[in-house]
This record gives structure tokens, C-alpha cells and sequence, in this order.
């Protein structure tokens, strides 16, 4: 099935547990460093975000992750490195361009807040179904319509993207020329665009008839047919999460009061 | 159990002049297969979704009479209160999809969950209706990944569940191949067995001919005819009504076999055979 979600069925210790748990694992993974003020702590939940996920047997899928953020960090290194204002200490002088030591450290920083984001995030989305996620959101009261919008758009999006390239095929097949120069594409990108953009209206008119026959708007309160996926262990985690945040807020006042 | 009463019912399309239904008063009683003919355009699909309350709560537009299912007036009462009671299915397989579930065993369960059915109950529902409609070994697939007759199964399936009195099918097998549609028909027929209602849109009149108990013929939002499929494939002016007869009606006229107690045409292979097998008594 082609969905745009990353999860993989692994079976591992992190799959098992629930959504709500991981969710916090997220939270409390950026809000722990940034409220404690030490970037130590932020490389400690990014090796424990990578052991975590080189257990569950998907640290291979981070890989393209990283190195699209990578590129973009990289970039945030040279920029800060060569012009930062305040820049005083040279590490690197290569003839008309010298990096600083000043605006080095600080684009670590950001590069150590950017990686340890994208890889709990990572922990969250690798391992976890996105329908089980917002079915433990929804349980928890959150709105069953914007759930249902976001887990759809996992199925759909490839759905839609199928639809185009059948009508690309369709064009093409009418003599339209849709690949060569900027100039004839841009040209063949109206014919296309305005079939798909129809035919959604048309599939999202139906698709919203046949949600509300089944009961989309009806009042009663839901029930679910999978049980939620808590084991006794989420719960030890989760209580260790929210003592991390808590105290890690508690040093904050504490710091600032001092 | 549920009976359905029209009384001159008129809708009109916004922004329309003219009434896509057109005085139309019927009954239907409960467990009956009533096939739907008539030209495209005819107000088919315009009536399953009047008896759905589709028309007038979802689709605006100038509605006139009355529709009752079991005494309550469709109009009076929200689609999704209604829809326990009367379910539909589309045309489009793939529209009917939610894309919120991955497999066929949830997707099923979605208006289940919908309504707040207990666990267990909501199970068993989706086993039997597995069952009933010969999907039990695609459950665990992806709803997406099944052909055009095992997704319009499956979206019988999933209003099946929900226990209607009665199901309206407006053209499903329109976009699926012989076998496809082979599939549906034989999967709507056992839910017919059952005692449910059935309201069926079709093209395909041989099958309309041979699974119906009456025939609804409508042409211009007008409803021409209500009878039993031999009367209303004997009529002489079907053709002008832009419906052509089953084979074996046509087969029929040319022979001269008819039925001497309703003086009409074959519209089955049996009944056809019956009929010479008379003759050449």
C-alpha cells in the first residue's frame, strides 16, 4: 500500500509502547535541555534517541532525515562561523576567509538543538502507526474530525498523486508534451493541474457523503475497535518524563530566582 | 421492520430550473428488491439519496412531499440518524474508501466506532459481514490495495455492518468488470435472503430483470412504471423511456411468448425455457 507515513512494523520495545507515551518522550526530549539550559543534556537524549532507535531496527531510516537537515545545518555553520557578530577568536584562517570560534560554538548549538529534535521526533514517527497515534489522541479527547484529517492524508496524498500521473498519461496520450525545457512544462502545467484540482472536488464531495452515511457527525460518544495499546511500562516512563520536565522547570525558577 | 412511503415527492437542484424528481409516490415494503431503471439523468440517483435524507439535508435545493421510513418523515430527522436505519452505497469503490484505516477489518469498523458499538458486538458485526459478503480473506489488507469488486464488497460490507433495515445501491457495479459485478450482485442477493430491503440502480438490466421482485422505471424525474419486471419490460414503449429490454424479452416479443396469465414477456433464460417448453407441449 503506498502511504506517505515512515513507520515500520519491527516489533521492537519502542513499537510496543503507546503513542501517548512516545509523544511525551518528544516533549520532554526538548523541553528538559531548553529549560535546563545545558546542551549536555540535549546530546544525551540524541544518543538515547539513536540507541532507542538502532534497537528498534530503523536508524537507517533517519539517515536521509539527517542529511537533508544536515545540508541545512551545515550551511548555518559557515554563515555563523565566518559572520557572526561578536566573532573574535579565529580557529580556521584560510587566506581571505577565517571561521570564529565564537559563531562555531554557537551554530553547534543550534545544530545539537536541530538533531536532537529531528531524531526523538524520529523515536515518535518511525515506530508508531500514524492512525493508532490519533486514535490515542482521540481517546484522550482530541477532535475526531482533525484526527481523521490527518491520519487520512497518509492514504490519500499517494492516492491523489496516482490520479495525476493517470492524467499526465492522459495528456501525454493527446499529443501534449509535459517533460523538456521550463518553458513546456510550465505551459503543460495548467491542462494538468486543472483535471486534478476537479477531480478532487468531485472524490472529496463523494468521499464526504459517504463518510457522514457512516456515521461521521453523529453524536454519540465513540468507541474503539483496537484497545488501547498501554503497557504497565509506559506508565514508569511517563511518570519519569513529566519528574524530568517538572524539575527541569523547577531549575529554571530556581536559576532565575537566584 | 422498515417500509418506505413516497408521497409526491419534488426536488429541485439549486441553482436549476428543472425538478430532478417530479411527483413521485411509491411504497415499498420491507424486504422487497426493487430495482431502479431509466435514462441517465433520470433522477435515480436523486431518489436514493431522498430516501437516504441525503436530498434535502446535504444537497439544498426546493424539496416538495414527503418521504417516510416507518412513519418518520426523512426530512425531520439528521442523515446520521437516519443512515442506522437506511444505508447506501456509491458508484465510485475508491470514493467510498475513509483513507484513514489500514486495513479492511478497520475500515469496516469505522461507522461502528462512529456509533459507539460495544467492542465484542462490533466484532462480531464485522465477522459476519466478512462472511456474508466473501471478503474474510482480505482483511487484514489494505484497503486501497483491493480491486474494484473486492472495494465495492468491501464498502457494502462496511454499511452492512451497521445493520440497516434497508440498502440502497446506486449503480455499483458501474465501474467494475463482469466478474466484479457478478461478485456485488450475488453479495446483494444473500442480504435480500436475509429480509433486508434492497434498492438497487442499475444499467445492467439482464441482472435487474432476473433479481428483482418489482422494477422502478424512471424517466424526466417522472416515475413511468412500479411493477413486477415482466410487466415493465413488456411495456412497448420502454425504448422511448431510453431503457432497451432484457434479451430474452426481446427474444420473446420476436417469438410471440407470453405469459398467458399477464399477458407479458419472458425477461429470464428459465422463464423463456419454460415458456417454449409449453409451447411445444
Amino acid at each position: 500500500m503506498k502511504s506517505m507515513s515512515l513507520y515500520e512494523e519491527k516489533h521492537s520495545f519502542l513499537n510496543k509502547l503507546s503513542p501517548i507515551t512516545k509523544m511525551i518522550y518528544v516533549v520532554a526530549a526538548i523541553l528538559i535541555p531548553a529549560f535546563a539550559g545545558e546542551k549536555m543534556l540535549a546530546v544525551g537524549f540524541m544518543i538515547f534517541s539513536m540507541l532507542l532507535l538502532m534497537h528498534s531496527k530503523v536508524i537507517r531510516r533517519t539517515f536521509p532525515i539527517l542529511g537533508v537537515s544536515g545540508f541545512v545545518v551545515l550551511t548555518v555553520l559557515i554563515i555563523q562561523g565566518l559572520f557572526r557578530a561578536g566573532n573574535e577568536t579565529v580557529v580556521l584562517d584560510m587566506g581571505p576567509v577565517a571561521f570564529y570560534k565564537e559563531g562555531l560554538l554557537f551554530a553547534l548549538g543550534i545544530a545539537i538543538n536541530v538533531f536532537n529534535i529531528i531524531l526523538c521526533f524520529c523515536v515518535l514517527v518511525l515506530s508508531t502507526k500514524p492512525s493508532d497515534m490519533v486514535e490515542e489522541l482521540v481517546r484522550k479527547g482530541f477532535s475526531p474530525r482533525i484526527g481523521y484529517v490527518f491520519t487520512s492524508l497518509f492514504q490519500l496524498i499517494p492516492q491523489m498523486t496516482d490520479r495525476m500521473s493517470t492524467i499526465t498519461d492522459a495528456q501525454k496520450s493527446r499529443g501534449m508534451e509535459t517533460e523538456g525545457s521550463l518553458m513546456i512544462r510550465m505551459k503543460a502545467f495548467l491542462p494538468l493541474i486543472s483535471p486534478v484540482i476537479m477531480s478532487s472536488f468531485i472524490d472529496t464531495k463523494e468521499r464526504a457523503i459517504a463518510l457522514e452515511v457512516r456515521g461521521f457527525n453523529a453524536k454519540n460518544k465513540k468507541t474503539f475497535l483496537n484497545e488501547s495499546t498501554k503497557i504497565p511500562v509506559d506508565n514508569v516512563i511517563i511518570i519519569i518524563l513529566v519528574v524530568g520536565i517538572v524539575c527541569s522547570i523547577g531549575w529554571r525558577i530556581m536559576t532565575w530566582l537566584r | 421492520m422498515a417500509e418506505i412511503k413516497v408521497e409526491n415527492l419534488k426536488y429541485r437542484y439549486p441553482y436549476t430550473e428543472k425538478l430532478a424528481l417530479d411527483g413521485i409516490t411509491c411504497e415499498i415494503k420491507q424486504g422487497e428488491f426493487i430495482g431502479v431503471i431509466g435514462k441517465n439523468g433520470s433522477g435515480k440517483s436523486t431518489f436514493c439519496q431522498a430516501l437516504t435524507g441525503l436530498v434535502p439535508t446535504f444537497y439544498r435545493g426546493a424539496y416538495g412531499g414527503k418521504v417516510f421510513i416507518d412513519e418518520i418523515e426523512v426530512k425531520n430527522v439528521e442523515v446520521d440518524d437516519l443512515c442506522q436505519k437506511v444505508g447506501i452505497v456509491f458508484q465510485n469503490p475508491f470514493n467510498q474508501v475513509t483513507g484513514s484505516k489500514l486495513t479492511v477489518y478497520e475500515e469496516i469498523a469505522f461507522g461502528l466506532e462512529n456509533f459507539g458499538i460495544e467492542r465484542s458486538q462490533m466484532r462480531k458485526r464485522i465477522d459476519e459481514s466478512l462472511a456474508l459478503l466473501d471478503i474474510a480473506k482480505y482483511k487484514d489488507r489494505a484497503p486501497f490495495d483491493l480491486s474494484g469488486g473486492q472495494m465495492q464488497r468491501m464498502a457494502i460490507a462496511s454499511i452492512i455492518a451497521m445493520e440497516p433495515e434497508i440498502i440502497i445501491l446506486d449503480e455499483p457495479t458501474s465501474q467494475l468488470d463482469p466478474q466484479g459485478s457478478e461478485e456485488v450482485f450475488q453479495a446483494v442477493q444473500k442480504l435480500s435472503q436475509k429480509g433486508i430491503t434492497v434498492i438497487m440502480v442499475e444499467h445492467k438490466i439482464e441482472k435487474i430483470a432476473a433479481y428483482s421482485d418489482r422494477v422502478m422505471l424512471l424517466d424526466d424525474g417522472k416515475l413511468v412504471d412500479f411493477d413486477i419486471p415482466q410487466k415493465v419490460f413488456s411495456r412497448t414503449d420502454l425504448e422511448e423511456h431510453g431503457v432497451v429490454p432484457p434479451t430474452y424479452t426481446r427474444i420473446g416479443k420476436a417469438l410471440n411468448l407470453r405469459v398467458s396469465e399477464t399477458d407479458t414477456y419472458p425477461v429470464t433464460l428459465q422463464e423463456a425455457e419454460q415458456l417454449l417448453a409449453h409451447r411445444q407441449e
